[in-house]
């Protein structure tokens, strides 16, 4: 029962927020502008839930952004090389798995820290993708590419589909597989895991891949939709994705985590930055506004634990 | 304990009621604040600059209808941009249009640009002034605005137009300064100022690939490679960034310690590069050249810090983009409108202090 507080609560935040936009602004509540907001939460949702799978770890991922930035860019180069456009992706998945391979490598098999581990492959992997492109973004895509951020499926469009996909396959693993219930466990009490003979490291190593394909698969959407490789594309990714996967209510501690959560905060991130821009609210205070929310969110969070241990 | 959860709750919606509520406060303090100045301390220099402006926007159109246009500019975390916004809503009182300014976070942002784009095309705006981080990021949201016939004006930096022609839209009108003239001007007076001997040079770019940031480089590098004793050693990425400029000119300090000149292609990037030299005690016999005459450039000219830049007068460059958009909402038609250029370094900066 207790972890479900946490996404009423962000339900509640979330009803609220669009009652207050909805009659501070007649544009708010318009098909159009929600598709907006889907469409511009998409993105961070898909990076999101590859975010949650390894916090319900107890780790951190800080490489999502570069790695983004990376597959994008080995998009770019395989398509200005003259390769069909699904080799393209599927190269630049490839180049997501390949840095979350890593990661997972040196966190399972060396014991290291994540936090630090992840810091390195940020580096690697943005060094990399400037390397390629030489510092100058890549323009200019088939039509068949650029379909993957812009295109339109019915009234909706490629990456809110991936996301939905996503959202719907991260779920299903998470709560009803092997993999999601050893996330949780390695979260809760890794050293238990390992005594139960379950092969942790591999599992370990399987977070990271997925987490490298999820922030790949955003690199396609934000390379796909601008039209543009950029080598410094997706800065502060890993951090807009690490606070909504903690707005959620996944605990950094690991052991305790919700897809359902992570969407959520995902969508209320979407439409407070388009809720504020739709009033004309300056850029400086958007920052701060959400810069609040997180640490409310977080002060909520630590208290209902706190409850929950007295209560026990 | 579900009391100390309703208290929580109700602080966010509070702290968020209150945000809002205070960003609507400075906005309508900043646009009666910007009423006064626009034609008071104008002096010669701006008004000739506007007249050349004018001139090119003839027929004018009808003022004081009340029209409803929204601008997005790069980021008001710099200070070109955010003076800009002054001399839109200053420019706009005196129009008789109603605009809002808004603006990505940060200057390399281009999602973020294209997501605030969106949220403005779902407004009841009658014209949109835009002005992109790069060429490619704001085309899905010009084709947006061209759906509800929204009209779209591009100032500044270009939007692709062959990009928004595939995408199947279009930019309804277009004012721009002319980049690579710009650039060409600094680095003629560089190129005056080191002389006969001649000498090594660099640029500081800003970020790779937009449009004025090219532009700058192309002009300057023309110049600087059809001058015989003239070596170009260097082009960096300096990505408009303070921090950034100031690495590479420290960096550049090492491999080149007998440079003679440096052209920034902004401002910030030049007043950070005369910084990284003074800091390294080699400020001295060294030209440092920035773009936009922005108010720290003003003052750093004047003691001799910079040695110069290119200046362009916001105020007209402002109402110009407000007039074309006005235009083309009117179903006029609009030609393509360039701003005139000056160049001000410690000779001629007497003649400037009420430049704006």
């Amino acid at each position: 029962m207790k972890p479900n507080i946490a996404q009423l609560l962000l339900g509640l935040v979330l009803c609220i927020t669009v009652l207050l936009l909805s009659i501070a602004s007649p544009f708010f509540m318009t098909w159009d502008n929600w598709r907006n907001i889907l469409d511009q939460s998409a993105l961070l949702v898909i990076i999101a839930i590859g975010m949650t799978f390894v916090i319900v770890t107890g780790a951190i991922d800080l490489s999502v952004g570069s790695v983004a930035a990376l597959s994008g860019v080995c998009m770019a180069v395989a398509m200005h090389a003259g390769m069909a456009v699904a080799t393209a992706i599927l190269l630049g998945l490839a180049a997501g798995a390949l840095v979350g391979t890593s990661n997972g490598l040196l966190i399972s098999r060396l014991n290291l820290n994540p936090f630090i581990v992840t810091l390195g492959t940020m580096a690697v992997a943005r060094g990399v993708a400037l390397i390629i492109t030489k510092g100058i973004p890549i323009y200019g895509f088939p039509a068949a590419f650029i379909w993957w951020g812009s295109g339109h499926i019915g009234a909706l469009n490629p990456p809110i589909l991936l996301a939905i996909l996503i959202t719907l396959l991260g779920a299903l693993v998470l709560n009803q597989t092997k993999l999601g219930y050893y996330a949780l466990a390695l979260g809760g009490n890794e050293e238990a895991l390992r005594r139960t003979g379950v092969a942790h490291q591999t599992y370990k190593l399987i977070i990271y891949v997925i987490c490298g394909i999820t922030a790949a698969i955003g690199g396609l959407v934000v390379t796909a939709r601008l039209n543009t490789a950029e080598p410094l594309a997706g800065s502060m990714f890993e951090l807009d994705a690490i606070a909504a996967v903690v707005l959620g209510g996944t605990d950094m501690k690991g052991g305790r985590g919700s897809i359902i959560g992570t969407v959520m905060a995902c969508l209320l991130l979407g439409i407070l930055r388009n809720g504020l821009t739709i009033l004309s609210i300056p850029s400086y205070y958007q920052q701060l506004t959400i810069g609040i929310i997180i640490l409310v969110a977080i002060i909520v969070s630590e208290l209902r634990l706190k409850n929950a241990w007295e209560n026990d | 304990m579900q009391k100390k959860f309703l208290a929580l709750f109700l602080s966010v919606i509070f702290i968020f009621t209150l945000v809002g509520c205070s960003g609507n406060n400075n906005e309508s303090k900043e646009s009666d604040q910007a009423q006064p100045p626009v034609e008071q301390v104008a002096d010669d220099k701006v008004a000739a600059a506007e007249k050349i402006l004018m001139d090119q926007l003839q027929p004018l159109p009808e003022f004081n209808q009340g029209e409803k246009i929204g601008i997005l500019v790069i980021t008001l975390a710099n200070p070109y941009w955010a003076t800009l916004k002054e001399s839109y809503e200053s420019a706009a009182d005196e129009l008789g249009v109603n605009v809002e300014v808004m603006a990505a976070p940060t200057e390399g942002d281009t999602k973020s640009q294209l997501e605030t784009l969106m949220a403005m095309t779902a407004k009841d705006y009658q014209g949109l002034i835009l002005s992109p981080v790069e060429p490619f990021n704001l085309v899905p949201g010009v084709v947006a605005a061209n759906k509800k016939d929204i009209k779209v004006v591009n100032l500044g930096p270009g939007i692709d137009v062959n990009a928004v022609k595939e995408a199947g839209g279009k930019i309804d009108g277009r004012i721009t300064v002319n980049f690579e003239e710009q650039g060409q001007r600094a680095a003629e007076y560089i190129v005056d100022k080191i002389g006969k001997d001649g000498g090594k040079v660099a640029i500081i770019q800003g970020i790779p690939g937009a449009g004025q940031s090219e532009g700058r480089t192309a002009g300057a590098r023309k110049v600087f490679e059809n001058t015989t004793g003239i070596e170009l050693v260097s082009v960096q990425p300096g990505n408009w960034d303070r921090n950034t400029a100031y690495n590479i000119t420290t960096n550049l300090l090492q491999a080149h310690p007998d440079i003679k000149g440096i052209f920034c292609c902004n401002d910030v990037m030049a007043l950070a590069a005369a910084d990284a030299l003074t800091a390294a005690g080699k400020r001295e016999g060294r030209i440092i050249f920035g773009v936009d005459f922005i108010d720290e450039a003003k003052e750093a000219i004047g003691t001799g810090k910079l040695d110069g830049s290119i200046a362009y007068s916001m105020d007209a460059y402002a109402k110009a983009g407000i007039i074309l958009c006005l235009k083309t909402i009117q179903d006029m038609e609009v030609p393509q409108v360039n701003s005139p250029l000056e160049v001000v370094t410690k000779e001629n900066i007497q003649e400037y202090q009420n430049w704006h």
